[in-house]
């Protein structure tokens, strides 16, 4: 893991004094709200229904177990003894008193960890594949240039004010686990014909009012020249980006306008300039963080391990989990455990401050003391040896994380929606709960397959409902909770967007109709191994619409 | 069919301090609890509190200042569900929440 050198622990704790100065002005009155709301959203501190709400960072998804421990202890002190993992990869604290925000900033910088760049129009925290470092379809551990970014981009003095807000997301592989075509700036570690790393840029991807999958702009950028390039990016996008109107501001609007050719038109005509002015980080630095991200020290075991293959041969159920929540390792002998935050009825993404201990001692005693945050509202050990998977599936099981769902129809993305957040429309956690408890049975839910359901409670689109392969959308119809269904969305390598069905459905209707729509999948599938998506793909919309709202 | 406008409404807000939701009550205090808000039943009554709102945020007591619908009756109860659950807690952590009312003393 990076560890902070002295230049980061100085500018979080500058930051951190800073921010505390603000905090203390505002309360005194030094500050009108109008002054301190852009200066708290710089600091990810938003206000929500029922209290202030901070999100904290957690770059690229990473968490050493002693930061888990940590942000554990402040659920307890300063919150309501829980957070709740989001699909930014981050985490969010939902009954903040802002009287107590700088003393939770300087626990949070204590362990290396802020909640800057997590809110505002600036480049934010970066996301990445839960399992980088330890996927055996890895060009390059994707770590390692999410730390360069995250470094380049830290309070970036032309970057603070751009149009609209900036998200990057980066894999490492060719198969897109961080849904890096939903995001402004997506980067996939490639190989040249000559063997030589480098980036695919994908630009102007993105989710809210207006979904667009990126386009990609440029095939190949060598790592010497990564920096330069996105910088010439971003300026492109500060110069032409539509500060007059919040709905166009997105970057995904100037690459639509312009055409994905005269935008990398315009990057190439810029990038000269970024490259001259000396943005690039000498391959001596790329090294230095490098060594960071060195793979830790396995042990040789030699596959098929004994122990383990004779405890998924006596529990069925153990065998199950593993198939759904064990990753392959680059290291034979080893697994990348996923564990479900989405316990069958369960709110997605909550764990309680004892939940979280529980894990990093989980982490410390199993998985080399790290810890990852997945977009789907997941945490993953990324190292445990086959022969501890057993155990340590039985301690979670002792903590209510058990459940081997993952992949499967009740592992459901839910944005916070109504029941926290003011933007919402609609709730989201009750309509996730009420689906996992109907489609709960493991046989019925192995039956159904890979199929993901994501909800957001507004357009915003939090709970990535456009790239669900069942997306749902909470509207707001005269005051009333309203449900639509997409179906069709990806945020994979195959990325696509949703499409809508037709009319929304009541809040007490929608899981019918859910379940209408995947037992109408159930019916047409050529095979059980013919997946929702695929089979979706290759009939379309008809028969679900028609299973829906009768034949028009 | 047209939603008709309520006539009814109460003053709310977010304690500035620590976030609390708030309701603004005849004493001219602020409660916790929407019960004890203080209820408009005329258009003026609403700019009044709406006045008080402003005041309150420009003094740095609270923000996200709203003035918003309750249903008549004895009882004061927001119609929005948006306010329903502000008035006491999210739905799915019921043992969260906080009563409407204050509990007996
Ligand atoms: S999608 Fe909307 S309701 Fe959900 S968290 Fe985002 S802003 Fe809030």
């Amino acid at each position: 893991m990076y560890i902070y050198d002295q230049f980061d622990h100085t500018i979080t704790r500058e930051r951190v004094a800073e921010f505390s100065q603000q905090v203390v002005r505002r309360l005194i009155g030094e500050l009108s709200e109008d002054q301190f709301r852009p200066l708290r959203l710089m600091n990810g501190l938003y206000l929500q229904l029922h209290a202030y709400m901070l999100r904290v960072a957690v770059p690229y998804g990473t968490l050493s177990s002693k930061q888990l421990h940590k942000l554990a202890d402040i659920a307890k002190k300063y919150d309501r003894d829980y957070a709740h993992f989001t699909t930014r990869q981050n985490l969010q604290y939902n009954w903040i008193k802002l009287e107590q925000v700088p003393d939770l900033l300087a626990e949070l910088a204590s362990v290396e960890m802020h909640a800057n760049q997590t809110s505002g129009n600036c480049i934010r925290n970066v996301t990445a594949d839960q399992f980088a470092g330890v996927a055996g379809d890895e060009v390059e551990d994707p770590r390692i240039i999410s730390e360069v970014i995250r470094q380049w981009s830290t309070f970036h003095p032309e970057f603070s004010f751009l149009p609209r807000k900036f998200k990057f997301a980066l894999t490492g592989a060719a198969k897109d686990r961080a849904a890096i075509q939903f995001h402004d700036i997506g980067i996939q570690i490639v190989k040249n014909d000559a063997g030589e790393i480098g980036y695919a840029i994908y630009v102007g991807g993105g989710m809210g009012r207006t979904p667009v999958v990126a386009p990609l702009i440029k095939p190949f950028v060598a790592r010497s020249e990564l920096l330069s390039y996105l910088e010439a990016c971003l300026r492109v996008y500060n110069l032409h980006g539509r500060r007059d109107n919040m709905y166009k501001a997105r970057i995904k609007i100037l690459v639509r306008d312009l055409g994905p050719a005269e935008y990398a038109r315009q990057v190439e005509e810029m990038w000269p300039m970024t490259r001259a002015a000396g943005v690039d980080v000498p391959a001596s630095e790329v090294a230095r963080i490098e060594a960071f991200f060195v793979p830790p020290v396995y042990e040789k075991i030699a596959e098929p391990v004994a122990s383990f293959v004779a405890a998924k041969a006596k529990s069925s159920a153990f065998a199950r989990w593993v198939e759904t929540n064990v990753h392959p390792h680059k290291a034979a002998g080893y697994g990348a455990v996923t564990i479900s935050l989405k316990p069958i009825g369960g709110i997605p993404g909550d764990a309680s401050s004892a939940q979280m201990h529980a894990i990093a001692d989980l982490a410390d005693a199993y998985s080399l003391g790290e810890v990852r945050v997945t977009h789907v509202q997941n945490v993953v050990l990324p190292n445990v040896k086959q022969t501890d998977l057993f155990a340590v599936w039985q301690k979670l099981g002792e903590i209510g994380f058990a459940d081997g769902n993952i992949g499967l129809v009740t592992d459901i993305i839910a944005c916070p929606g109504l029941d926290y957040c003011s933007l919402a429309n609609a709730r989201s956690i009750p309509v996730a709960q009420k689906l996992s408890t109907w489609f709960g049975d493991l046989d019925r839910q192995h039956n159904i397959g890979p199929l993901q359901i994501k909800i957001s409670g507004c357009i915003n689109a939090c709970g990535h409902h456009h790239a669900g392969h069942i997306g749902i959308l909470g509207v707001d119809k005269a005051g009333v909770e309203f449900y639509q269904i997409t179906l069709g969305g990806a945020g994979d390598e195959k990325a696509s967007i949703g499409q809508l069905l037709g009319p929304g459905f009541a809040g007490e209707d929608i899981v019918g109709a859910v379940d209408k729509v995947v037992n109408t999948y159930l019916d047409l599938r050529q095979s059980p191994a013919e997946t929702f998506i695929e089979a979706y793909r290759r009939v379309g919309p008809t028969p679900f619409k028609e299973s829906l709202y009768g034949r028009r | 069919m047209a939603q008709v406008k309520s006539q009814t409404k109460v003053l709310t807000a977010n304690r500035l301090r620590n976030g609390e939701t708030v309701y603004y009550t005849p004493a001219g205090t602020w409660s916790l609890y929407v019960t004890e808000a203080k209820v408009s039943t005329t258009p003026e009554e609403a700019e009044a509190l709406a006045k008080i709102g402003a005041d309150a945020y420009a003094a740095n007591q609270v923000i996200d200042v709203a003035v918003i619908d309750v249903a008549p009756g004895s009882e004061v109860k927001p119609t929005h569900i948006r306010e329903v659950i502000r008035a006491t807690g999210p739905t799915v952590r019921t043992d969260l929440n906080k009563p409407v009312a204050p509990p007996q003393r």
